[in-house]
């Protein structure tokens, strides 16, 4: 059974009085486990699919069900608490905060997610220590190498063990060396964790972890490569 | 709990330090504009508050204590018959012309008692005995004369309505609004200087009430038997000598448009040191709403820097005005500020800065998260 489910979504944005459709009628699905890549170029709609999917933007028509619940597009301020529990995100530009150490960024997401006081620095504190950064627990991310900033960024999207993943571009700031190293802490994620991980991306080094490939143009899921 | 505002402001110590400049500035301008306001309104009633007057009794339409009219001292009588009356006396406050030993002449407001210890006027006596005043041509001078008068010992002589009349006296702390030097004299002696004017007349009668006599009730029956003069109870009085000042001369506008001007300044840097940040914020702002935070979450976290700087920069001005006070007494620039007032002022402060948050809550609310996948 999928967590995550897309059936003929559309999307159209407003410039001016025109609408402008983005997404065509877009399908898919990713089972709990399975990592899934979605490629395609500039303006394809892979963000305005990523941003469906993770509850940020609701679709102009079709369904998406998340974690087994359907989300509501006339409900959006349902959005943030269903984003709470069932996602975890990964940027391309890590965004992290950077007035936070890499504890504290972790422990935040913790904190949105209902878990508070020691519990949450002990849990931030295994999650740093996961990946590999428990020496670093206390570094600004302006002290931390792009590698290690995305190491901290999956560990905030596993905060709250959220049964989905989303992951932009998640290699695209990162040498290949350390965009391996990242890759492996993905599919650990996702196979150790049973969770669904959907990854847009450009790089083909990504194809070496997936179970299946999705390409999208112009707003329409060509093939499942 | 991670405290995402408190790391921020921490985080940018620059903006933090310019916005607590900027509620520090707003909140040391109204303290100083008001104290000092209040510290020189405080002048037109400070011998009105330390007199053990109940009551007032003034010719019609005195406007301040200041600017007093004569009336017949006999009237005294018909206010001691008055039932809750326990003591009545008259008391003369009239501008003299008293000459320097320069040559030079300067005006001078003149407090004249039968018994001024029983009133309480001088209430600090620097030096000499005020029983002393009834037995010649003396009078007591308040050390803050010094600065219209220059330097003076008690023993000098000094001439009064053309009387030579000697110090035997000083006190302390006795001001009037227009800054004109008071001196105290004995009764009899004040109406000798001016017979003209003062004799047989007095301007003020001062009632010491009974104990558990009804202020109203005399108030009453003393205006009934004065149809030609005014009833006052101590704080009526004071409100009006000092509120004179403050219609006259458009002081109070003055005030009113110096504080809001501060509260503007305030306002403005807080208002646009915070928007600037938020801008600055907005894709850690669309993270946290991406990672599950709401429109509030993040409100949350601008009213908390804004409540944070309001009370740092609250703190800060108050230490300037506090230390800026000592300096301020040594040019005659008193600084009054009741606690009450600084309550408000603390809570004006926040509330203010929370007015000027509301700003970046508009843009807040109008984050598009979708923006956390823009490079």
């Amino acid at each position: 059974m999928s967590v995550l489910e897309a059936r003929q979504v559309t999307k159209e944005f407003r410039e001016g009085r025109e609408a402008v459709p983005v997404l065509h009628g877009v399908s898919l699905s990713v089972e709990p486990g399975e990592i899934v890549a979605l490629e395609g170029p500039s303006g394809s709609g892979k963000t305005t699919l990523l941003s469906i999917l993770g509850c940020i933007l609701t679709p102009t028509s079709g369904r998406v069900t998340l974690a087994g619940e359907e989300v509501d597009p006339r409900r959006p301020d349902r959005l943030p608490a269903l984003r709470r529990r069932a996602i975890g995100f990964v940027f391309q530009q890590f965004n992290l905060f950077p007035a936070l150490d890499a504890t504290e960024n972790v422990e935040y997401a913790l904190n949105l997610k209902g878990f508070a006081g020691r519990a949450a620095k002990r849990e931030a504190e295994r999650l740093i220590e996961a990946v590999g950064l428990a020496e670093r627990k206390n570094f600004l991310p302006r002290d931390l190498s792009g590698g290690q900033k995305q190491r901290i960024a999956i560990a905030r999207a596993l905060a709250g063990d959220p049964p989905v993943l989303l992951a932009d571009e998640p290699t695209a700031n990162l040498d290949s060396a350390v965009g391996a190293q990242v890759l492996e802490m993905f599919r650990d994620a996702a196979k150790s964790g049973n969770r669904a991980l959907l990854i847009v991306t450009h790089d083909p080094k990504v194809r070496m972890i997936v179970d299946r490939v999705l390409s999208i143009r112009d707003g329409r899921i060509l093939e499942n490569a | 709990m991670v405290n995402l505002a408190w790391k921020n402001l921490l985080y940018d110590k620059l903006r933090f330090a310019i916005t607590v400049i900027g509620v520090a500035f707003a909140v040391t301008l109204v303290f100083l504009q008001v104290g000092l306001f209040m510290g020189l309104l405080d002048n037109a009633s400070v011998t009105i508050r330390h007199l053990k007057a109940d009551l007032w009794v003034t010719s019609k339409n005195t406007p301040n204590i200041d600017f007093a009219h004569t009336f017949p001292e006999t009237y005294v009588q018909r206010v001691r018959s008055v039932p809750g009356v326990e003591r009545a006396d008259n008391l003369i406050v009239w501008f003299m012309t008293l000459v320097l030993p320069s040559g030079s002449q300067e005006g001078t407001l003149m407090y004249a008692l039968e018994d001024f210890t029983r009133w309480g006027l001088p209430w600090n006596v620097e030096s000499g005995n005020l029983g002393d005043l009834k037995r010649g041509r003396y009078f007591f001078l308040d050390r803050s004369a010094e600065k219209r008068f220059g330097k003076f010992s008690v023993g000098e002589y000094r001439e009064i309505a053309h009387r030579r009349m000697k110090i035997i006296g000083s006190s302390r702390e006795a001001l009037s609004f227009s800054t004109t030097p008071i001196l105290f004299m004995n009764y009899r002696q004040a109406q000798e200087t001016n017979p003209a004017e003062l004799a047989g007349n007095t301007t003020y009668i001062l009632i010491q009430l009974a104990p558990g006599a009804d202020p109203e009730a005399v108030k009453r029956e003393i205006r009934r038997r004065l149809p030609y003069n005014d009833v006052y109870t101590k704080d009526e009085w004071a409100f009006q000598s000092r509120n004179y000042w403050i219609e006259s001369t458009g002081l109070g506008l003055n005030l009113g448009m110096t504080v809001l001007l501060g509260c503007l300044v305030g306002v403005l840097i807080v208002a646009q040191t915070l928007y600037t940040s938020t801008m600055e914020h907005l894709k850690e702002f669309g993270t946290v709403k991406a990672i599950g935070g709401g429109n509030w979450h993040i409100y949350g976290i601008l009213g908390q820097q804004a409540t944070i700087a309001a009370i740092v920069g609250y703190l800060v001005g108050a230490a300037q005005t506090w230390a800026l006070s000592p300096l301020l007494a040594k040019i005659s620039l008193r600084l009054i500020l009741p606690p009450g007032f600084a309550a408000t002022v603390f809570v004006g402060t926040i509330a203010l800065c929370l007015g000027a948050a509301m700003i970046s809550f508009k843009k807040v609310a109008s984050i598009d998260p979708a923006l956390v996948f823009r490079t």
